[in-house]
């Protein structure tokens, strides 16, 4: 492997990671519940393929692992879970928002500028593989806490708090070259668990309220 | 140094005439793509050519109500943005007229054909030209602060904003993109103002013609003969420059670097592939897409808008 030097490595994964922080984006802008979920099926696909790089390219064994866990938990089984709950639902896309998508779309430009100026005092020491990433995880996990406060349907807000954890699992690997194998076994059970419970919410607030507005549930008063 | 200039003048002419030639056959492989994607044959790619041949033949009508403007415009938009055409490398890194103007003056020279146009189609005096020149400056002025971004992010990485100077040092690289990360959020950037310029799905419906939602055909449509051929020539080729532009500054992938034959003949051939490709890639995401309503174009050019400048402050930030 010859051709492969680690600045080309470190490049491909800074590719990587932007194409996190771009499917982040698209989500934002987008309307449409089961687009979101493909897009967020795109994000976690991008983020194995992240992971799988700093695994060749650190000779980490166990991240493979992650990365492999991510492509069946977060690109197949949670998209597919998600699809079907949306199908059950009488809504196909977000009318009315908190936050327009204009807005929304600055707040999250406001928001990725904190992340890199947070992070930027701590890149000097990371390793070079980690120039870009560190920083994006942090906006992808800002974005993420953002679009679940913004958005006003139970689907977009798990698509939110699932894009989140991509961020968090992004930052984990391009960092610190992954947790201990125990820790993300743990993590990727939570998130499936955590999906599938939200999922279940999600059809229990259809049937009780008509309606997946999480607002309503404010109206809940002994 | 008289080689040189013959050299020169040689590849200007040459970079013109493709440019002439090639345009109406994008645009023909585009309509070939669509046209499978809905299961119909299509016209053949030579569909283009053989319309342009006819209304280039046809007398143009002029309504007695307008005035120079009109019949001006379709040489301005053709010359200006075959001069625009000839900023941006095609298949040899090293344009000859790259001291004439940057990426800069690229984006301005499309701007006056737009302006022209949007002129032209409120000279007639018909609701259609105008509701289509509003439409049109609305979209111009989302436009152009993205396409702007964009252009400035790739510049800084590169170190300049001379077109030849940014594709040749990236050819230099073996196609290896010396950034990558503010590289992709600009291409984002690009692409979707590639598709808002050139009047394509989710902006525009270039298939259409009288209907409410048209945006470039209703500026066109008081043209006819050979005016009309010229200002769709010069769509086809904007389309074209904007292809070349997107394929050569991020993927400069088999481009000229020396002036060799070989070297040469290969640059073209990559052209062609990449330009091919691209257009596949637009025919797919036309068929993939509904037009998207107007006022909610907002959101899309928003988004571009967003990405390029993110790519400069990706580039500010965390390089500076």
């Amino acid at each position: 492997m010859s051709w492969l030097t680690p600045e080309l490595g470190a490049h491909l994964i800074d590719l990587g990671s932007a194409m996190l922080l771009l499917t982040c984006f698209a989500i934002v802008a987008q309307r449409r519940l089961s687009a979101c979920v493909d897009l967020f099926a795109v994000q976690s696909l991008c983020l194995a393929m992240t992971a799988a790089f700093v695994a060749f390219l650190t000779g980490t064994k166990h991240i493979y692992l992650a990365a492999a866990l991510t492509v069946v938990v977060k690109a197949v089984i949670i998209p597919r879970v998600l699809r079907r709950v949306i199908e059950r639902l009488n809504v196909t896309r977000e009318l009315v928002m908190n936050v327009n998508v204009p807005a929304s779309l600055l707040i999250c430009a406001g928001l990725v500028m904190v992340a890199f100026f947070i992070t930027q005092p701590i890149i000097p020491f990371g390793h070079i593989l980690t120039r870009d990433s560190l920083a994006i995880a942090l906006a992808i996990v800002l974005i993420g806490f953002f679009t679940m406060i913004a958005r006003q349907k139970a689907v977009t807000q798990l698509i939110a708090f699932l894009v989140m954890e991509n961020g968090l699992f992004l930052g984990a690997t391009a960092a610190t070259y992954g947790m201990p194998l125990v820790v993300e076994l743990g993590v990727f059970f939570d998130v499936l668990v955590a999906a599938l419970i939200a999922g279940i919410y999600t059809n229990r607030l259809q049937d009780a309220f008509d309606s997946v507005d999480t607002s309503r549930l404010s109206e809940l008063k002994e | 140094m008289e080689r040189t200039v013959w050299l020169s003048i040689v590849l200007t002419l040459a970079q013109v005439l493709l440019l002439i030639a090639i345009s109406p056959g994008v645009v023909g492989l585009i309509r070939k793509i669509k046209a499978r994607f809905q299961c119909r044959r299509g016209p053949t790619l030579s569909q283009p050519y053989a319309d342009l041949s006819k209304l280039m033949r046809k007398r143009p009508v002029v309504s007695t109500t307008t005035s120079w403007i009109f019949t001006a415009t379709p040489y301005v938009v053709f010359g200006s943005t075959l001069t625009a055409g000839l900023l941006v490398p095609m298949f040899a890194s090293q344009v000859p007229l790259n001291f004439a103007g940057n990426i800069i003056a690229l984006v301005y020279l499309f701007a006056i054909g737009a302006f022209f146009l949007m002129l032209a189609g409120l000279d007639a005096g018909s609701a259609f030209g105008g509701m289509g020149s509003s439409r049109e400056a609305i979209i111009a002025s989302l436009t152009e602060p993205a396409a702007m971004m964009a252009v400035f992010a790739i510049a800084l990485t590169a170190g300049s904003t001379n077109l030849s100077v940014i594709v040749h040092k990236t050819a230099l690289l073996d196609g290896i993109v010396a950034d990558p990360s503010p590289h992709l959020l600009a291409l984002a950037a690009l692409f979707i103002v590639t598709l808002a310029e050139t009047g394509r799905v989710p902006v525009d419906n270039p298939a259409t013609h009288l209907e409410l939602t048209m945006i470039h055909e209703a500026m066109l449509l008081e043209y006819s003969g050979r005016h009309l051929a010229l200002l769709e020539w010069a769509a086809a080729i904007k389309l074209t420059v904007f292809l070349a532009l997107l394929a050569n500054v991020f993927a400069p992938w088999g481009i000229a670097t020396t002036l060799t034959g070989t070297a040469l003949a290969l640059g073209l051939a990559a052209f062609g592939a990449k330009v091919a490709l691209l257009a596949a890639i637009i025919g797919t995401l036309e068929c993939m897409f509904a037009k998207l309503r107007l006022f909610r174009l907002t959101d899309l050019l928003g988004a571009a808008f967003i990405l390029a400048l993110l790519g400069l402050l990706l580039f500010y930030i965390l390089r500076g």
